[in-house]
């Protein structure tokens, strides 16, 4: 047969967020397809820079609609280190709370997709449905569902009390409960182990040689966790279990978000019930003194890399981020070979694709 | 004359079938929406689309051929609603003839071919696509579908609807001795109505809208028309040829029977696409192909030697 290009994107039902891809298919196979990016690019290392460390929160936050929260924090652990303040470890259990609450609901979201993407329309609707009650939580302590601005230099807005640490830990209890079923069903489900299990494997050589981080990375058996590798604080005093798989297939992938679903539902419980009292805010002075810092994270998708350059202003002279989708993107062409049409929906999901993070 | 025209017009001809095909998609949607804890649309929310669609703009790419895709679903609509006068409903049926088993199977087949014609003159990369799915897939089900279907028609020694469901009456409803049959034939329908896991042909998140993608206004009215149509017929002729009509003093039994028997399938139809994941093409081909001929075809020498 023919070899035929089709086009997925900008505009797709496949994509939630706009991206090109053009993939030759011959038949039902695929030969290979190329990318272009670019398209929510807003220029956000260079707006950082027109503004001062403190408006900049406000704009990092808008990085990513999905894990706002995790860029904030390490924006804010990159300002703190260059003033040398230590924030309050109240302060730094309420983020990493913040954190994995975004990471569950982050993992939840991409479950829903991949569901979707497969045609189990069901599972899609209830991990959304489940995921809501995360964004029920996170609404209760900050006030925003998407956009929490909790973060500020030198600890976070918001303090909890009795009441709200007891109301989140009920919402937990029953996520819990939900997520247990759900997360049976994507495991066991034959027609979805069908469609996923061999699908696109990578080698751990690949992963290494693109430099892919997070879930991706775990599941190709490359052991890679920035909450633990970095320990950027609280996680140092927390264990965190690193979920890894040697398939690296979009099984893996999926048994790997899945089981880090679990992980950080335990690891919310445990944040909660661990929280150390006291203050939850220091006093930061607005000039950052001259210096530059590396912070790196470990957002839902990987790890987040944050590069703060100052000049004593009050504007950075040199903000750089670089997104965990990023290096996941390039993979991208490199599994769209030797696949079957039917397949391509599953190899992007698998992929989670972040693009508002990689294009900024 | 007022007669005939009455049967093609109003029952069980074009205004019953139209009716009872927007019930379907409404049930159909009311209860996949429960089963995902949503509410799902109000009754009249098929008739709605459809009047939506028949006032929308109608447009086609450039070099398309308009003549024809304004003739495919026309042909199609009316080889469905051909086939809904032959077949019975609640045991009635006007038009019943020695044979008619292999013309509404022949005319249920139509529309299949024109959703792939479609495809190919409507010029789009998904509609090219889907339409090569629809065949590729239209191979797969077919086969054990119409092994299935001659089940009835061999224990019955008949290829008429009606003389089947006759025999079902003195035999007794030939589920009993055909479960595998029945269960070959709903997946047979599946297949047939691209519905999930087999909606291979229009997979969203592959080919779009699949042969459709590029239809729009009265035209995708019809051809949405067809499919609920298509469903409808399909599901009177199974509950005629395996559960029969047990013969009932009160014609008003028979009906309420007949209705009960249609909302159970439909809400097993509904129940499947809502419980499993879509499958491959080269998957669907092996489950047609290694699983359900085989199946089918030692349904059918069970048949043959019952027969004997």
């Amino acid at each position: 047969m023919d070899k035929i290009s089709i086009p997925i994107g900008p505009q797709h039902p496949l994509l939630k967020e706009p991206l090109s891809m053009m993939v030759d298919i011959s038949g039902e196979k695929v030969l290979g397809g190329s990318l272009r990016l670019g398209y929510v690019h807003r220029g956000i290392e260079r707006l950082a820079q027109q503004r001062t460390y403190v408006q900049n929160i406000h704009l990092i936050e808008r990085i990513c609609g999905i894990c706002s929260h995790v860029h904030t924090t390490t924006y804010c652990y990159a300002v703190e280190a260059l003033l040398g303040i230590e924030i309050p470890p109240r302060a730094q259990y309420i983020r990493a709370l913040m954190c994995e609450l975004e990471r569950i609901h982050s993992h939840l979201l991409w479950l829903g997709i991949l569901a979707k993407h497969i045609g189990l329309d069901t599972i899609f609707m209830h991990t959304w449905h489940d995921r809501e009650m995360v964004l029920d939580i996170m609404e209760e302590v900050s006030g925003g569902r998407i956009s929490h601005a909790a973060n500020q230099i030198g600890g976070v807005r918001f303090d909890l009390d009795e009441e709200k640490g007891e109301m989140i830990r009920k919402i937990l209890i029953k996520l819990h409960s939900q997520v247990e079923g759900l997360l049976d069903v994507i495991e066991s489900e034959p027609a979805a182990i069908a469609r996923t299990k061999g699908v696109a494997p990578i080698s751990p050589d690949l992963i290494k040689a693109y430099g892919v981080v997070g879930p991706i990375a775990r599941a190709s058996g490359v052991d890679v966790d920035m909450r633990r590798d970095a320990s950027l604080p609280p996680y140092d005093q927390l264990e965190v279990k690193v979920i890894t798989h040697s398939d690296g297939d979009a099984w893996a992938r999926t048994f790997v978000r899945v089981e880090e679903t679990r992980v950080s539902l335990n690891l919310c419980e445990t944040i909660i019930r661990e929280m150390p009292r006291g203050d939850v805010v220091v006093h930061a002075p607005r000039r950052v003194p001259e210096g530059e810092v590396i912070i790196r994270s470990e957002a839902p998708r990987g790890e987040l890399f944050y590069y703060l350059r100052s000049d004593g202003s009050d504007k950075p002279a040199r903000l750089k981020v670089r997104t965990p989708t990023l290096a996941a993107l390039s993979l991208l062409p490199v599994q769209l070979s030797e696949i079957n049409v039917a397949d391509i929906p599953v190899v992007l999901a698998g992929v989670d694709l972040c693009i508002a993070c990689a294009d900024r | 004359m007022f007669r005939s025209l009455f049967h093609l017009l109003v029952f069980p001809g074009f205004l019953f079938l139209v009716i009872s095909g927007l019930t379907f998609e409404w049930l159909d949607r009311k209860f996949l929406a429960r089963f995902q804890r949503r509410v799902g649309p109000p009754w009249y929310q098929p008739l709605a689309d459809l009047i939506k669609l028949f006032s929308k703009e109608d447009l086609l790419p450039k070099n398309a051929n308009d003549f024809l895709a304004t003739l495919l679903p026309l042909i199609s609509l009316s080889s469905v609603l051909t086939a809904g006068l032959y077949v019975p409903i609640a045991g009635y049926t006007p038009f019943s003839f020695e044979g008619d088993l292999i013309v509404i199977i022949f005319l249920m087949s139509v529309p299949t071919l024109a959703y792939y014609l479609a495809g190919i003159i409507s010029l789009g990369i998904y509609s090219v696509l889907g339409g090569g799915r629809s065949l590729l897939q239209f191979f797969s089900y077919e086969v054990p579908l119409l092994i299935a279907l001659s089940g009835p028609a061999i224990l019955g020694r008949s290829w008429s609807v009606s003389t089947i469901m006759e025999t079902q009456g003195r035999l007794g409803p030939f589920i009993i001795f055909q479960p595998l049959g029945f269960v070959l034939a709903v997946v047979g329908l599946i297949g047939k109505l691209k519905r999930d896991p087999f909606d291979i042909p229009k997979a969203t998140s592959e080919v779009v809208g699949g042969s459709l993608t590029e239809f729009s206004g009265a035209k995708l009215g019809f051809w949405n028309l067809v499919m609920d149509i298509q469903a409808v017929v399909g599901i009177f002729l199974l509950i005629d040829l395996y559960f029969g009509w047990i013969k009932m003093s009160h014609p008003i039994l028979a009906i309420a029977i007949f209705v009960i028997e249609c909302l159970i399938l439909i809400l097993v139809l509904s129940g499947t696409s809502a419980i499993f994941a879509r499958l491959r093409i080269d998957q669907l081909a092996g489950l047609g192909w290694r699983i359900l001929v085989p199946l089918a075809l030692l349904q059918i020498g069970f048949v043959i030697l019952m027969g004997v």
